[in-house]
């Protein structure tokens, strides 16, 4: 059973962490300096999230169904990404075991996971405000 | 114990000769039309012929033949290649040639199984069914790309780099024919050889090195360590090219497992700035990619000193040189810098520099330096390093290396 018990829940989650992110001078900066456009989509539930950086200016959050065209997509199952958010996924090896599919280019989302480390920290607090602190042991 | 997993789904064909049992490869994978990716100079060579004979041999008389791969292959030379693919309605592929005929080989299939864009599959995982049936035949022994799931060429046009990789990139079958080597020059025998070294050392101590990985390494990296100088100095010793084909893909079967390192990443990104040869790139960068990792791996270094030792004590008297060389250390740290010195004296003993301002490179400015250490940062090779490195690190290893 996913930790996430609908698509609402796992968007408003994810959504609500992004818009931590970009509350976060330190992350958003490096993420708006690089312009990409980066898909997630989840399954087990089903969910997508998109983040715009595309303009160099600002980190537009889409939840849900978009027109914009991502650069890069990331998919894997929701509880994939709920244990990357809490540092326990080294995303070069669930790449390598296909756990995650990337369509693009690749190496340029690579880059960046080292800029959204500090997230680590904040995807507790998320989970806590959302009433999910149980799941935090995994 | 981690977890992992591990794949080479590849047949593998060893042996003088094998590259003429090609016509029977293909009929038992019931395919009849395949179409051959080579270069001009193998052409030229004759390189080519067994492979040819082996196919009329079969009842495959006009098989075409794209042989315009360069040394660093791109989209356009991909999309000329399924061009003439699917005009002669081509079911299979045939790739002779080293690390880049390969890669293109393997892209060519993408486009000629899936269709559409080729840049809908770049990434990784990002292919979902089967491709056309292929065939490698190496004629380096380096790169390891006849058992990789992964293949990598430029976009000259956008000026970027597209990665492949998925597990229906492995190739169904790879034909290592020691003879299809002995035209290979002695410096190219060198470096793409220590290609194969690097890959070995490196996926010792990647982040996913897993027992399996680790024993295709130690063998691969015992028969390197003794067979590279011979290859290297005597093309036409078939034992020797036998021995470093062998290894080649081994370590190829390892990394591609395991993943690779920092010394990767900056031969990447200082061979595409500077086209400096892959081979000899990671060669100048081995030494100093392993020291910089002595702080996370000595302990993983140390046991590649002692599995060298232990297989070289026993040595014949023609070999008692490697007997003396590798002389075991207790202390881990000791016994991983005399890996990286074996190194060294394996670059001496083939000829090849050991410093990027003797290959060409300009000296860097402190500007040039930011900007490769921040590409190299970005490259996939690095995520797999034992121990995280900072821009300042990279660029310290940049100088050290010059």
């Amino acid at each position: 059973m996913s930790i996430f018990s609908s698509t609402d829940e796992l968007q408003e989650v994810m959504a609500e962490l992004w818009r931590e992110i970009r509350a976060t001078p330190e992350m958003a900066e490096k993420l708006i300096a690089s312009r990409l456009i980066v898909q997630f989509r989840y399954r087990e539930p089903e969910g997508l999230l998109t983040v715009d950086c595309s303009d160099g200016k600002e980190l537009k959050i889409h939840v849900g169904q978009t027109d914009i065209k991502p650069l890069i997509e990331m998919s894997m199952k929701a509880d994939i990404a709920h244990d990357f958010w809490l540092g326990n996924v080294n995303v070069p090896m669930a790449l390598m075991m296909g756990k995650i599919v990337s369509r693009g280019p690749t190496p340029k989302a690579l880059a960046l996971l080292p800029v959204i480390k500090p997230a680590y920290q904040i995807y507790p607090k998320v989970l806590e405000i959302r009433g999910k602190s149980s799941q935090l042991a995994g | 114990m981690n977890l992992f997993s591990y794949l080479c789904p590849t047949r593998i064909t060893f042996g003088d000769g094998t590259a003429s049992g090609i016509g029977d490869i293909l009929s038992e994978m019931a395919v009849s039309n395949p179409l051959i990716v080579t270069d001009k100079v193998l052409v030229e060579k004759g390189v080519l012929d067994p492979v040819l004979k082996s196919l009329a041999d079969s009842g495959l008389k006009e098989v075409p033949i794209f042989q315009d791969v360069p040394s660093d292959s791109d989209v356009d030379c991909v999309r000329r290649a399924v061009e003439l693919g699917k005009s002669k309605n081509c079911d299979s592929l045939i790739a002779v040639g080293g690390g880049s005929v390969i890669d293109t080989a393997k892209v060519v299939n993408i486009g000629l199984s899936m269709g559409g864009d080729l840049l809908d599959f770049e990434g990784i995982n990002n292919l979902y069914s089967p491709l056309m049936p292929m065939v490698a035949v190496p004629t380096t022994a380096g790169t390891g790309s006849e058992v990789s799931a992964v293949a990598m060429i430029k976009d000259y046009e956008s000026g970027k780099k597209l990665l492949f990789g998925s597990r229906f990139l492995y190739v169904n079958a790879a034909v290592l024919d020691p003879t299809m080597l002995v035209t290979l020059p002695p410096r190219l025998t060198a470096a793409t050889g220590l290609d194969a070294v690097t890959h070995a050392i490196e996926a010792y101590v990647a982040m996913g090195a897993n027992p399996i990985t680790d024993s295709l390494a130690l063998q691969s990296l015992q028969l390197l360590f003794q067979y590279l100088p011979i290859a290297t100095a005597s093309g036409d010793n078939l034992e020797a090219r036998a021995q470093t084909l062998l290894a080649s893909t081994m370590a190829g079967m390892s990394f591609t497992n395991s993943g690779v390192g920092i010394v990767h990443a900056l031969a990447h990104t200082v061979g595409a700035k500077y086209s400096v040869h892959h081979g000899i790139a990671n060669a100048i960068f081995l030494p100093h990619g392993m020291e910089f990792n002595i702080e996370a791996s000595a302990a993983r270094y140390a046991q590649v000193w002692t599995y060298l030792c232990t297989a070289f004590s026993g040595c014949s008297s023609a070999n008692k040189a490697l007997g003396d060389k590798f002389v075991s250390v207790a202390d881990p740290v000791q016994a991983a810098y005399q890996l990286v010195n074996a190194v060294r004296e394996l670059l001496k003993d083939c000829s090849l520099p050991d410093k990027l301002r003797d290959v060409k490179v300009p000296e860097f400015s402190e500007s040039s330096l930011q900007e490769l250490a921040e590409t190299a940062m970005t490259d996939p090779a690095i995520m797999f390093n034992p121990r995280e490195a900072s821009p300042d690190d990279l660029i310290s290893i940049l100088k050290e290396a010059y």
